[in-house]
């Protein structure tokens, strides 16, 4: 069984560590992630990836808070695809993520088309 | 649905999974939508067990996450990214800056909805460049002379670690104006194409007055 280390990302804060820190999410990957959302993303401090982080950790709470009430409503206890889909619906600041819980026919993401809330 | 204008890079190949694992519904060729982006999977999402720690810490003991809804929020996070960063990356292109910095992240999110996100991450930014900002000075321990120095809470780079060991989100912090916080702390933070020395050549000069640090002044 994988043991946690000291730095490992098991704990939300804990300790100091080295250049990484005890972050939960892996900063490199973050910064891939914001290099490819656009062409032209140049250059990205050090910390924006930092803030990141953060703030995907807090996104996914509030998700899966939300998601999970969804479960719970439907007296259930495991939580689906379609507890984040009625979560994002929901939920005013998810709307970007409509097109990726609810695929058109397609199955492809269409960015530049208008949305239509059909297909669940 | 226009996603505020903003167009992603960051696209699909292959549709979204109905259950279970990644499966392909159609052949594996490449879609001319989707050509540009041959990246590997692995790298275009958070890895999953990151993603399914955070949620289980969420959600109660018992709880149980189906497969789809793992990989549903693993995309959504990717997605998340994408769509801050979009905004961001507008923002500096508009004010003619080749950086993205933590202060254009926190904008962008606070103009997309995600207000309630900014006080905690503004915090925590502190907490890390006061951590980070003491071990490259190898000052570890805190040393009481230095605690005078930066008793004010000014950070720059001998900010020592009087609180060794504290969890970055643990205690209460001190309050901050969020606003005042993001405009002015940041303005001279950025660090142009940074892997993440976060400790390096950082004044605060562009701060009048800001003192994170100075819990009774208001």
């Amino acid at each position: 069984m994988r043991q946690a280390g000291a730095y490992s990302g098991i704990l939300s804060g804990g300790g100091v560590s080295g250049r990484t820190g005890p972050h939960l999410l892996p900063l490199a990957r973050i910064k891939k992630i914001m290099k490819k959302s656009s062409v032209d993303v140049k250059m990205i401090s050090g910390e924006a990836p930092l803030v990141f982080s953060k703030a995907c950790e807090l996104f996914i709470e509030e998700l899966t808070k939300r998601s999970w009430n969804t479960t719970i409503q439907g007296k259930r206890r495991t939580l689906h695809k379609e507890d984040v889909a009625s979560a994002v619906a929901t939920t005013d600041v998810f709307d970007f993520l409509i097109d990726l819980v609810h695929p058109n026919a397609s199955g492809d993401v269409d960015l530049d088309e208008e949305h239509v809330l059909e297909k669940k | 649905m226009e996603l505020n204008g903003v167009v992603h890079g960051y696209q699909r190949l292959h549709p979204h999974p109905t259950a279970g694992p990644r499966m392909q519904m159609h052949p594996p060729e490449y879609s001319t939508t989707t050509t540009e982006c041959l990246v590997r999977e692995q790298d275009r999402f958070m890895p999953i067990a990151n993603v399914i720690r955070i949620m289980r810490k969420t959600l109660p003991t018992h709880a149980k996450i189906s497969d789809d809804a793992k990989e549903t929020i693993q995309e959504c996070v990717s997605e998340f990214i994408s769509f801050v960063t979009g905004e961001a990356n507008d923002r500096c292109q508009r004010e003619q800056r080749k950086t993205i910095t933590a202060e254009d992240i926190l904008w962008a999110m606070s103009k997309l909805g995600f207000d309630d996100y900014i006080e905690p991450l503004t915090i925590y930014l502190h907490r890390y460049r006061e951590l980070d900002g003491g071990e490259r000075g190898s000052m570890r321990g805190g040393d009481p002379s230095l605690m005078k120095r930066s008793g004010v809470g000014n950070i720059d780079d001998f900010a020592p670690v009087f609180r060794m060991g504290s969890q970055l989100v643990g205690p209460p912090p001190p309050p901050v104006p969020p606003a005042a916080t993001v405009a002015g702390f940041l303005n001279d933070a950025a660090i142009a194409g940074g892997g993440g020395g976060v400790g390096t050549s950082r004044r605060a000069t562009g701060v009048a007055g800001f003192q994170p640090y100075v819990r009774f002044k208001e």
